[in-house]
Formats: structure tokens, C-alpha cells, sequence
């Protein structure tokens, strides 16, 4: 069939299979095998083409096909990489030939144009023009380091955080992007060009990234840099309707939100100007719920927000199930998450075998503002009320039946998250100002909220894998790239833009700042440990008090430079305390030894200067906190957070798209190994779970293990070794294989025991899914049965074959696809070729491709290793 | 046995005697999942930026699936659980029925909520000679257990049981079905109608347990009645199955008249040929096109665990299943 491709004109020309062949060759330049790379994907692209085709629709084509075969070579990820660029570079830059000389050039010389046209069309900051020598800042751009993406990472930049013109395209390269957000965070320096190119060489070499909305809305004209909300509702109906009103203009701006409804008071309470019974908080909720559902962006990111509930609340049984799949719509809330607040008094009457009492907060209102022994104490007399009759309302329960329900909610649901009031308020530094009620939509944020003020969190996350090379972590590169994040993140909070005055007030008054981690499990693989080893979790306690001691020191650098946080005196801090002493309290009121190792890893630092320092001032209420960062995770190609690889292969279901994500260490390790080609099917086939796979060498199916064959005691561990020397807490996901109820029970209890503060999602290993596709699958084989083999092959196979029906790798019938060909050609199998005509003609071209590249000039091994881990991440929030 | 007469044994369902049967139910009802659960109307965005050509697919798709699933059903209430006698194949199928109608259902709630017109949708079946050919297929073996009463005691009955089996389980469920997975699952690829994507991803979770269960039921009955295990049956089912891929290639020219990016008529044909090539081999009969998988992008479909962004997407792997046990507490219990 002849084909016309349909150009950006509208006008038509014959396809030309020659110029398609062309660019992808030029892709694969410098790459192991090119020939047969360039074979397969020009193949597969002309599979899919049609007559009339667009241009676009072209480069698409032959990105996906690339980007289909990650799965057989990592080597394609790279191509695919290079054909996005292109594409984002042609709109932006326009064409350059093909001539790489020539796209550094304008890529750079056209950096000053590109902010001037963004200024004036309204998209940038006028700040943007006056504030920097833009010269200087342009002959700093390395496009070079475009390279360091993974293709996953690179379009979730674009199709994310990149600024968009018109035609919803991205209006930025990527060096642009990170340029921008750099110099959106560098106005108010004394020397705003040096800093932003500072802020620039850590984000472009992804060392650290910024959160969401600060990649978003940094440099531009709407600056709502805060990922994190984390509101406290009253109860009164004019603060509700407030509330519905402040959650819709904090989506807007792209914030997630916690939202405690701990204070509303119970289903049938009696209203104060009629008497008539209230109805509860779950309608006011399901407003929330409907009105976060309401504000969308593109129509595909939803708000985002988490209720919180403490267990004590009349009404938890309800919140408990709120997220059930059935059930009276109007009491479900089908977009918000919800998240239980529990006390060390009502885990240790689980322990103990106790019962538990619920209250209505309308006749317990203090309960609310406290914790530890303070809570115990009114409690216990709020009990003897009640058993005394004088209370209008009660319920009792045994404790551990709550604490059952709760996890079979938590397994069938994945909510609500189990959360910890006590050691989030004891170890707090930063609640001299009031009560911590809630974390916020991710589990990681500890900040004190009321009437008057909405907390605010702003995020960014080191991400560690880009600080580890041939073995070693770079630990002077890593304690620069701390500092740095600190101070751009508290350079954050005066360009800031936030919708609600509450908000702004509690940002401005406490400068918090959440600053995490990425690539935990990432720099376990390469060191060659195994996450569920004592080395990892040493390892995780050395790295965070490393962490912790420097964005200390830096905090309290900038309070001498800059001055302190308004609310900082009556802070922890203000008393010459760092997040490891608080520790002690926590133990002294939970009257229990925290169940982990307290000691120091890193050798060499001077806690007890460091304690003297902060007592003089700090620049932040809070400095660290552990984001999931799925989504800047992905951009920087590593694991998230610190969670373990959720499988050596398996998709992420994104608003971006859909990707599949492969291991690139686990690749690497098996291409040196020499048996990547024999095992790729099968680890594919498996799920990404090589625990069974015997050909690969026993110590390399110890360091790659998936969430579900990782023992859930290790995340808990890891999270409690970072916890010790994190202020804020960790967004911990959980992984769990068992569906047995009692042994959830006693995995959640000893993360309580151990002194975490928060959970995330629970993730249930499914049983069952759907058939898989790609992979070599008979049903038939597996139940042991052969149907009709016996009769169809009777006379050939019967003696000595196996049970198992014969595969059929060869070429069947004449119907079928011609191949052969080109297999010959170019010596790779499996390449299927439909049109000879189509056959690489770029490859004849330039013969020299044919010779093999030693590994280490590859290019694709300059970068920080792959991967990222995914997940299910405040999508705001990072 | 599992075909044949029912006697008053068969009215319980201890001792069990087909352990799978009963397995595949218990894990069908953890899969149970309901349409009004996935945000369709999200989709609308997309639906709009669509082309014509596109919307055509998705269209003509939902309009095969729709009264699709409901023939199936008639298929198993008429033709294959009147002639069991098994009680754990039983409560599967009666699961499995429900399972069909929540498809249908669901289609239902696509065709409501995009804008499609409806009584074209609902007439294209009818209408459209390739999808017509495709339903006179399938009745074409179901009528024979309807509408004529089988002796399953005999062969030839016992062999027409199994025909209709095959061709609503193997080639309707395991073949037609899959192929239109593989299309909408495509738009999902390319960040189209990721609600609908979660849709499908439900109904294809569904979908593999009721070829879980129609291998197994085929395989046994086989091992039971070793008098149907010939030569020349093979051959005849081997034909039902390959009848049935040849009525796809002008049902795929209808669907794709043209293409879109990254799918075009000759494409889907070569999946159904892939697809088709593992039924035949599961069944033991062995590959008769050997098409290899043009959609290699299918291993992130559906070959590997799939993690969600909760806030971005519906979760489509949670499983039912409240009756987590406890098995210490169990024991003391006891």
C-alpha cells in the first residue's frame, strides 16, 4: 500500500522510510548494537503506520516503538530518550540540522530571547529579567546532561512540570526547566545570578529535586511553590463552610491537604440553637469529598486531600468505612484519603487486652489538644464519667477489635493509614505553638495548626543515588547539595504565593521545611546490600544522622545570617535540641523503651557544638520530612523515597502515561553476568520477582528483592533508623503479601513499638491477575494436562518427550510473516521484517556502527543508575 | 464426572471433588468489582480531543462488547450449566454469570457517558455484516444446545458440549475479547481514556479467570471421556478456532478503516493470530499461524504488577476479601 504522511501544513508526501530510518539511526549512535536496534525499532514503527498519518503522530510511533523494547535492552531507553529530546528540542529551539554543535549553540545563545518572550507573553515572572545576567546564566546551561534522563523521567517532566504553550506542548527543554526553577527560587539572594546557577548545577545533575509545585510554579507568574496543606476543621458551621471554601482554593493552587475532622462533633449530638441532632461529621466530609473531586486540572488531577480522625471520635466506626468499595454513597468518600490519629494510650490497651471508649468531642473537648500522659489521665476520667452516667453519649469496645477492624479496613481498602499521635507530638521540636492533629495527605508532615493558621509545607528531596559513585558515597558532594536544598528551600518561603491568609501566616511565622530523600533502595543495590540486611539498616541510620546534622547546621547558618523563624523561641530547639534527644521524652512518657538502636553511625560530628548553635537561633521550624516523591522520583530516575523496589519490572500507572519500569541495575548486573538475554522473558513472566529464577547466582537474588519478598520487619526498621534523626516523619509505604489479619496486627504494632510515626498506603500483593500477554503462557502446561497433544502428535513425539506441549518458536504456516531476511543481515534474531524495501538502509550507510563499542565509552553509563520506584505519591505533594 | 445427569450427590458440595472449580470461585468473588467505582466522565476530555477515526474504535468496540457479554451468558445458563453435574463448577458459573452481567452493565455506563449515539451503538451489531458474522458464529453452536436437547451420555453429545464450549469460551472469551482489550488498552498507552483503561483492566482480570476455568473444564471432560479424544476431533476444533480468527479480518477492517496512531487493521489481525496460536497450544492442538506479538507494549499492560498512583487512578488490583483470616486466633478458638 502506498503511503502518505500528513505534514504540520496539512499537505501530504509520500512516506519516506529512508529519513525515518535516518533519525533513528542517529539515536542510536554510540550505543551497543545499533544496527539491530535501529532494524527493530523501524520495524515496529512501520507496523503501525497508516496512510495519511501525521508528522506527529510519526515521531510518536517511533518513540513507543523504542520505548516497547526497554523491556529487551535497557540500551532502548536511551533511544528513546533521544527521540523525545528531539522533538522538544525542534519545537523549542527549531531546527538545527541534526548537528549537535549547532543545537548547543542555539540551545544556549537563545536562552536570554527565551525568558524576555516568556516574560512578555505573561508566562514568567518579570523578576526573571531584571534579576540575573542572563549571558552568564545561559553559558551555564550543559545540555549534555539531558542525557542523564531516563526516558519514564524525562516525560513526566514534560508532560508535568514543563510550562506549556499554546497548544499544550512543552515550552521548555529541559535545561531550560531546571534554569527556570532555579532562578524562581533565587530573587531575593544578595547575588541572585551565582545562586541560581548554584540552585541550577545540583537540579540538572539531579542531585536534588524540587517539589511539585515548586517545579511547576517556580519563575513563573503564579509562584504557589507549597505542596502541603494541613488544616484543622472547628466545630462550628461557619468554620466548616470556610474550610469547603479554603480546600477548593488550596487545590486550586495545586496544594495536597490533611484535614482533621477529629473536633466535629458526633452523629446525634445536640446542636446549641434548636437542639436538633446533628448529623455527624461524614456529610460535612462528603462535601470536602465532592468539592476536591470538583477542581480539576485538565480533568485529569483531581485535588487531593486526606481526612484525619482520632479513634476516640463516636463516629470512627463510620470513618473506618469510609473508602469501602460499597455502600450509601453519600457516607463513601470516593477522591479523599483518610488516615486514623491513634495514641500510645489506646495501642498499649491493645497490648494489654484492654477496652476502648469513644466519645463525642462535643463533651470531650480537650482530648484533641492532648497527648502522652496528659491524654491518658483525662481520658481515664472522661471513662469514669461515662460509667458514671454523666455523659450524654458513649461507646465501648475492646480495644483490639477496633485495632482488627482497622487493618481489615486497611487490607480491603488500603485505608484508612495508620498514624501515631503521641510520638508525633512528643519528638516535635516546632508544637510550642500548639497541638500537632494530623500529618498531612502523604504521612510526612508534622506541623502544629488552629483557627488561625493553616500549616504549610515546602518540599524538596535529595535524591542520594546521584551521590554514589564507583561504590562510594560522595559524602562532601552530598553535604553541599544539603546545604544548598536548605537554603533554596528557605528562599522558597519569601517568593511564595499562598491562596488563604492562614496560610501565609503560618508559613511566614514558621518558615517549615520538609527536605528528604530519594533513592534509598537505588544506592542499596549498588552498594550490594540487601534491604532487608542489619548492613542496610546501619547504613540508613548512618546516612539520615548525616542528613540531619548538616541541614541543621545550614538552618541555623541562615538564622545567623538571616535571623530566626518568628516562632522559635519556646521551640525545642530554642532549649539546644535536636530531633534525636526527643527521643528520651517519648520513652519517658510512653513509659517503654523504644524497641530500636540508639546509637550513633556516622562517626565524627559534633552533636553537642551543633546543640549550642541551634539554641542561639534557627531559620526553620522544621527541616526534614520524607516524601513519597513518586513523581520526582521518576524525573530523576530512582527509587522513591525509602522504599524498597516494588518489583525488578512492573508498570506505573501515571496521569502521564503509562510506564513500565525495569530495573537498570538489576539489567546491568545480568548483561556482565552474560545472562540478561536468557533470563529477561522470565523475569518478566515472573512479575518481576527473580527469587525463583535459578539461573541468576544466589547473592544477586539476595540484593534484588521486590516489595512483597522484602520481610515487611525490614521497612519498618529502615523507617525507624531514619526516624530516630528525622524531625518531621517518612511517608512509609507498606508492602505486605500475607492477608492474615493477625500477623498485620503484630507487623503495625511493632512500627509503633519501634517509635515510627506515621504509615502510608498498604499495598496487597494481588493473587490473581489477568493473563499475561507477552510472555509464553499455557494454561495447560501449568494444570498438568496436554488436551489433544496426544492424538495431534501421535506418532512423532509419544516415546520420549515430556508432558509439556512443543513451543512454537518457529515460523509456522506460509501465511505468516516474512522474516528472515535482515536476521541474517545484521545478525540478530528475532527481527521480524514485513517490507523488504523497508530494511535498513541506514545501517548500509554508515558501516562503522557494525564495530562493538568497549563498554565504557557507552554513554549511557555516565549517569546515576536508573530507576525510579513508584507509587502512589501526593501527586502535589511531590 | 463432571458432565452428565445430576444426582442427589451433586447436591452437596462435600467432599470436594474438583479443587480448582472451587478455588476459581473463591478468587472470583474477591475480584468482584462494581463499574460505578471508576470516574468515567473524566474521559470525556480526551473524548473530545479525539479523532474521528479513534472514537469510530472505541465505539464500535463497546458496541460488540455490550450485547457480547450477554450472549455469553445465555451461552452458559443454556448451553453449559445444564449439562454439568458438578457443584463446585456450579457455584463458579453462577459467579461467573453475575461476572457478565457487571460487564454488561458496565459497557452500559461507557455508552451513557461518552457521547455516543446509543441506538446506533445498539444496532451495529446487528447491522454491521462482519459483527454480524462474528454473533451467528457463536449461535450458530449455541442453538444446537438450546434449542436441540443434548445427550450428553453419548459422543457426538458430549462433543457438542465441547464445541460450544470452545466457541464461546475459547474463541469469544480467549480470543475476540482479548484483541479488544489489546485496542482499548492502547489508548491507555498513549495517556488516552485512562478511566476506561481501569474499565477494561477490571473486565480482563475477569476475563482471564473464565479462561482459567473453561481450559480447565476442557481439559478434564477431555481426561474423563477419553472416547472424544481422536484424531479427527482435534482437527475440528482446530477449525472452529481458526473460522473464528478468519471472521476477524473483515471485523478488523470495519473497526480500523483507516488507523490511528499505533494500530491499524493488519496489526489487530496479527495479535488475534498470537492470541489464537496460545489457545490452539494450550488446547494441545499446537500453533497454527506462529504470528509473533506485535504488541510488545502489552507486557506493561498486563504482564506485570501494576503500581498505583492512588490519586491519579483508580486501583483496579485490590481484591475483596473481608473475611481476612487469622488462623492462631483460629485455632485457640477451637
Amino acid at each position: 500500500m502506498e503511503l502518505t504522511i500528513t505534514k504540520r501544513d496539512g499537505t501530504r508526501e509520500p512516506f519516506n522510510a529512508d529519513k525515518i530510518n535516518r533519525s533513528i539511526e542517529r539515536a542510536c549512535q554510540g550505543l551497543q548494537d545499533p544496527i539491530s536496534m535501529v532494524t527493530q525499532i523501524a520495524t515496529e514503527t512501520r507496523l503501525t503506520l497508516y496512510d495519511g498519518i501525521t508528522t506527529e503522530e510519526m515521531d510518536r510511533a517511533t518513540i513507543n516503538a523504542a520505548v516497547q523494547n526497554i523491556k529487551e535492552d535497557i540500551e532502548y531507553d536511551k533511544v528513546a530518550v533521544r527521540l523525545l529530546l528531539k522533538t522538544v528540542y525542534r519545537r523549542v529551539i527549531g531546527e538545527y540540522d541534526n548537528d549537535e554543535e549547532v543545537l548547543r549553540k542555539k540551545h544556549r545563545d537563545m536562552f536570554p530571547g527565551w525568558v524576555k518572550k516568556g516574560v512578555e507573553e505573561g508566562l514568567l515572572d518579570a523578576r526573571m529579567l531584571g534579576t540575573f545576567d542572563l549571558k552568564a546564566l545561559a553559558g551555564a546551561l550543559d545540555i549534555a546532561r539531558d542525557e542523564i534522563f531516563l526516558y519514564s523521567g524525562l516525560d513526566t517532566l514534560l508532560h508535568r512540570y514543563a510550562i506549556k504553550d499554546k497548544n499544550e506542548e512543552a515550552y521548555e527543554t529541559p535545561q531550560y526547566f531546571f534554569m527556570r526553577v532555579a532562578m524562581g527560587l533565587a530573587f531575593n539572594e544578595k547575588d541572585p545570578s551565582l545562586w541560581a546557577k548554584r540552585f541550577y548545577e545540583k537540579m540538572s545533575r539531579h542531585e536534588y529535586i524540587s517539589g511539585g509545585s515548586t517545579n511547576i510554579g517556580a519563575g513563573t507568574t503564579r509562584p504557589s511553590l507549597s505542596n502541603c496543606f494541613l488544616m484543622q476543621i472547628e466545630d462550628d458551621m461557619a468554620h466548616i463552610a470556610k474550610s469547603v471554601a479554603d480546600v477548593m482554593m488550596l487545590s486550586k493552587a495545586s496544594g495536597g491537604i490533611g484535614a482533621s475532622v477529629t473536633k466535629l462533633r458526633a452523629t446525634g449530638s445536640p446542636l446549641s440553637s434548636n437542639n436538633t441532632p446533628s448529623s455527624g461529621p461524614t456529610p460535612f466530609a462528603k462535601i470536602i469529598d465532592t468539592a476536591i473531586r470538583a477542581i480539576q486540572r485538565g480533568g485529569k488531577k483531581k485535588g487531593a486531600l486526606c481526612f484525619y480522625m482520632e479513634n476516640w471520635h463516636l463516629d470512627f466506626p463510620e470513618f473506618i468505612d469510609w473508602k469501602h468499595n460499597a455502600g450509601d454513597d453519600y457516607m463513601r468518600m470516593r477522591t479523599a484519603d483518610t488516615a486514623v490519629f491513634m495514641t500510645d494510650e489506646f495501642m498499649r490497651r491493645v497490648k494489654e487486652g484492654g477496652i476502648w471508649y469513644m466519645f463525642d468531642p462535643k463533651e470531650t473537648p480537650d482530648l484533641v489538644e492532648l497527648y502522652g500522659k496528659a491524654f491518658s489521665k483525662r481520658y481515664a476520667e472522661y471513662i469514669e464519667k461515662a460509667e458514671r452516667g454523666e455523659l450524654r453519649v458513649f461507646k465501648k469496645v475492646p480495644a483490639e477489635e477496633q485495632f482488627r477492624q482497622i487493618l481489615v479496613a486497611l487490607q480491603t481498602t488500603s485505608h484508612p493509614w495508620l498514624t501515631w499521635k503521641d510520638p508525633i507530638n512528643l519528638r516535635a521540636l516546632n508544637n510550642n505553638t500548639g497541638t500537632i492533629h494530623m500529618s498531612n495527605l502523604c504521612t510526612e508532615i508534622c506541623l502544629p495548626q488552629d483557627r488561625e493558621n493553616i500549616a504549610v509545607c515546602n518540599l524538596a528531596s535529595l535524591n542520594l543515588a546521584a551521590h554514589v559513585h564507583h561504590k562510594q558515597v560522595d559524602w562532601e558532594r552530598l553535604e553541599e547539595s544539603i546545604r544548598y536544598a536548605v537554603r533554596q528551600l528557605d528562599d522558597l518561603i519569601d517568593i511564595n504565593q499562598l491562596p488563604i491568609a492562614e496560610a501565609e501566616h503560618a508559613d511566614k511565622e514558621n518558615r517549615a521545611i520538609g527536605l528528604g530523600v530519594m533513592g534509598f533502595a537505588d544506592v542499596l543495590e549498588q552498594l550490594g546490600m540487601a534491604y532487608d540486611s542489619p548492613h542496610a539498616w546501619d547504613f540508613a541510620d548512618r546516612m539520615f544522622e548525616f542528613v540531619s546534622y548538616v541541614a541543621i547546621d545550614e538552618s541555623a547558618n541562615l538564622a545567623a545570617e538571616r535571623g530566626a523563624y518568628p516562632n522559635f523561641k519556646g521551640s525545642g530547639w530554642s532549649k539546644g535540641m535536636v530531633p534525636i534527644d526527643s527521643i528520651k521524652r517519648l520513652e519517658a512518657e510512653r513509659g517503654k523503651e523504644l524497641t530500636v538502636d540508639k546509637s550513633h553511625h556516622y562517626k565524627g560530628l559534633h552533636w553537642d557544638e551543633l546543640r549550642e548553635k541551634v539554641r542561639k537561633g534557627m531559620r526553620n521550624a522544621t527541616l526534614m520530612a520524607v516524601a513519597p516523591n513518586a513523581n520526582i522520583g521518576l524525573v530523576a530516575g530512582t527509587t522513591p523515597g525509602i522504599d524498597p523496589r516494588f518489583a525488578q519490572v512492573f508498570s506505573r500507572n501515571k496521569i502521564s502515561g503509562k510506564y513500565m519500569d525495569l530495573n537498570h541495575n538489576l539489567a546491568n548486573d545480568l548483561k556482565n553476568l552474560g545472562i540478561w538475554d536468557k533470563v529477561k522473558d522470565r523475569i518478566i513472566a515472573e512479575q518481576g520477582d527473580i527469587t525463583a529464577i535459578s539461573e541468576i547466582p544466589p547473592h544477586i537474588r539476595d540484593i534484588y528483592k521486590t516489595s512483597f519478598s522484602t520481610s515487611p520487619y525490614a521497612f519498618i526498621e529502615v523507617a525507624a533508623r531514619a526516624q530516630k534523626w528525622i524531625d518531621q516523619a517518612l511517608s512509609r509505604n507498606m508492602y505486605l503479601e500475607t492477608r492474615d489479619i493477625g500477623e498485620t496486627m503484630d507487623i503495625y504494632m511493632s512500627a509503633w513499638e519501634k517509635g515510627v510515626k506515621t504509615t502510608y498506603y498498604l499495598h496487597m500483593k494481588p493473587r490473581h491477575t489477568a493473563e499475561q500477554s507477552t510472555v509464553h503462557v499455557n494454561k495447560a502446561e501449568a494444570m498438568g494436562k496436554r488436551g489433544f497433544a496426544a492424538v495431534m502428535h501421535a506418532a512423532a513425539e509419544m516415546s520420549a518427550e515430556t508432558m509439556a506441549p512443543a513451543r512454537t518458536n518457529a515460523v509456522a504456516p506460509a501465511t505468516a510473516i516474512a522474516t528472515t531476511a535482515v536476521a541474517s543481515f545484521t545478525g540478530t534474531p528475532d527481527v521480524e521484517i514485513r517490507e523488504a524495501a523497508f530494511r535498513t538502509k541506514a545501517a548500509e550507510s554508515h558501516p562503522s556502527h557494525t564495530e562493538p563499542q568497549p563498554a565504557t565509552r557507552r554513554e549511557s553509563r555516565i549517569m546515576p543508575p536508573s530507576d525510579p520506584q513508584a507509587d502512589l505519591v501526593c501527586d502535589s505533594c511531590q | 464426572m463432571l458432565i452428565g445427569k445430576a444426582s442427589p450427590e451433586d447436591m452437596n458440595i462435600h467432599p470436594i471433588r474438583y479443587q480448582w472449580a472451587y478455588d476459581l470461585y473463591n478468587q472470583a468473588v474477591r475480584n468482584t468489582w462494581f463499574p460505578h467505582e471508576i470516574a468515567l466522565k473524566e474521559d470525556l476530555f480526551d473524548w473530545e480531543k479525539m479523532t474521528d477515526d479513534e472514537r469510530h474504535a472505541v465505539e464500535f468496540l463497546i458496541s460488540f462488547f455490550n450485547p457480547a457479554e450477554l450472549i455469553v451468558n445465555r451461552s452458559i445458563a443454556l448451553g453449559i450449566y445444564p449439562y454439568l453435574k458438578s457443584p463446585e463448577c456450579h457455584l463458579y458459573l453462577a459467579k461467573q454469570m453475575w461476572e457478565e452481567a457487571n460487564h454488561c452493565v458496565a459497557f452500559e455506563y461507557v455508552l451513557e457517558t461518552f457521547p455516543i449515539d446509543r441506538d446506533k451503538a445498539f444496532s451495529l451489531h446487528t447491522n454491521i455484516p462482519s459483527m454480524r458474522a462474528k454473533e451467528d458464529y457463536i449461535n450458530r453452536y449455541m442453538k444446537r444446545m438450546t434449542e436441540d436437547t443434548l445427550d450428553v451420555a453419548t459422543s457426538e453429545g458430549k462433543k457438542d458440549f465441547i464445541r460450544n464450549l470452545v466457541a464461546t469460551n475459547i474463541v469469544m472469551e480467549g480470543v475476540w475479547f482479548y484483541s479488544g482489550f489489546m485496542v482499548v488498552l492502547s489508548f491507555r498507552q498513549r495517556n488516552q481514556l485512562r478511566n476506561l483503561g481501569s474499565l477494561i483492566n477490571w473486565v480482563l482480570r475477569d476475563e482471564s479467570l473464565h479462561l482459567k476455568f473453561g481450559m480447565n473444564l476442557i481439559q478434564n471432560i477431555l481426561e474423563e471421556n477419553a472416547e472424544i479424544l481422536t484424531r479427527e476431533f482435534a482437527e475440528e476444533i482446530k477449525n472452529i478456532v481458526v473460522q473464528g480468527v478468519d471472521l476477524e479480518v473483515n471485523y478488523n477492517k470495519d473497526l480500523f478503516p483507516r488507523g490511528i496512531l499505533g494500530l491499524n487493521a493488519d496489526y489487530v489481525n496479527q495479535y488475534v493470530q498470537y492470541v489464537a496460536d496460545r489457545r490452539l497450544e494450550e488446547l494441545g492442538i499446537g500453533a497454527h499461524y506462529g504470528a509473533k506479538n506485535p504488541a510488545k507494549w502489552m507486557s506493561g499492560a498486563t504482564d506485570v504488577l501494576e503500581l498505583v498512583n492512588f490519586f491519579e487512578a483508580q486501583n483496579t488490583s485490590y481484591e475483596v476479601d473481608a473475611r481476612a483470616t487469622d488462623h492462631a486466633r483460629k485455632e485457640e478458638d477451637q
